[in-house]
């Protein structure tokens, strides 16, 4: 993972959730995160508008935890260019 | 005669014109001759998609990003359309969004999420929309039967409507004066994804809503086509209504619908 996506979305996900400081581990969920339907949708418009890439909600399917979600923006970037 | 593109020459924003209803309406309006502007909160692609299939169609559209929730996103959606248009003559107010909730389940975030897009929203576009109508307009809501009826789960949606309905018919007599015209249309249920949210736990094989006494579910076209009515001229003695598209279902929710009747004689 890329210590700057990583932080970004750290800090991101904290500004939604109002924590005035949040880490987790690569292990950690949304659900352990206490993060609900509307925090995520308003996470994902915060990520895309960050990086200006679109997240696929079929492709988070697949994402089990904060560590592949980070692993599938660094993705998207990637596919960016 | 009527022209075959009674719309054309005239240029339209679509919130939420990427996907869903929103998208039929933006091809409607298109195949009937206006040029289309695309709003889009997260779906980049899908409203690509749909510049392209208007421009097939043989109009300019166009797409922009904007989170309605966010009055400087609306303020900005606002300005590029003033700085690449100088007008506009017809604003659909179909963005929508809510969480799924009771109630008593409804916190204030959710509460405040589905009243700011669904029905702030409208507000801060006609504000901006207005002046653009230099020469008159037509503005067109989409609501739902979820602000007049009370559906499990529909709570912030539904409160959120029957605002943006009440919105309706106030801007329709402030904004008279100017010749612009304002109403709103409510679907029943719509065979569409975001209804799958709304009825995921629900037996919607056995609903009436499904069938409708006019013997079939309300699809996007069907609003499509109110929508294109209420922006053309023939409708310009319709001001502040709400046009309601249900298969009649709303009358009389128990009712069988009109094949099954047919069939029993």
């Amino acid at each position: 993972m890329s210590v700057e996506v990583e932080e970004t979305v750290k800090k991101i996900i904290a500004r939604i959730l109002r924590k005035s400081d949040l880490d987790f581990s690569p292990t950690a969920t949304f659900k352990d995160l206490e993060a609900d339907s509307l925090d995520i949708v308003q996470i994902l418009i915060a990520i895309e508008d960050a990086y200006d890439i679109e997240i696929q909600d079929e492709a988070l399917e697949g994402v089990s935890n904060m560590g592949d979600f980070i692993d599938h923006i660094e993705r998207r970037i990637a596919e960016k260019g | 005669m009527q022209s075959a593109k009674p719309l054309k020459g005239r240029i339209a924003l679509v919130t939420g014109g990427s996907r869903g209803i929103g998208r039929v309406i933006a091809l409607r309006l298109a195949a009937e001759g206006a040029d289309v502007i695309i709003n889009y909160l997260r779906r980049k692609s899908a409203a690509e998609e749909t510049v392209r299939e208007a421009r097939e169609l043989g109009v300019a559209a166009h797409a922009i990003k904007a989170n309605l929730a966010e009055p400087d996103r609306i303020e900005a959606m606002f300005d590029e359309i003033e700085a690449s248009f100088g007008r506009l003559d017809i604003l659909i107010n179909n963005a929508a969004s809510g969480v799924a909730r009771t109630a008593l389940e409804l916190d204030d975030r959710g509460w405040d999420w589905a009243m700011d897009i669904n029905a702030r929203a409208f507000l801060l576009c006609a504000r901006r929309a207005a002046p653009l109508m230099k020469e008159g307009g037509k503005m067109v809501a989409i609501s739902s039967l979820g602000s007049r009826l009370a559906w499990p789960i529909y709570t912030a949606v539904g409160v959120s409507k029957a605002a943006l309905e009440a919105l309706v018919r106030y801007l329709a007599i402030e904004l008279a004066p100017r010749g612009i015209s304002v109403n709103g249309v409510a679907p029943g249920a719509v065979e569409s994804e975001a209804l799958k949210l709304y009825t995921a736990d629900q037996d919607m094989a056995q609903s009436s809503w499904q069938t409708t006494p006019a013997g079939r579910m309300v699809r996007a076209e069907d609003i499509a086509a109110v929508v294109a009515f209420l922006c053309s001229e023939q409708a310009d003695m319709i001001r502040g209504q709400i046009i309601v598209i249900d298969g009649g279902v709303s009358l009389a929710p128990g009712s069988p619908p009109a094949a099954d009747r047919d069939q029993g004689g």
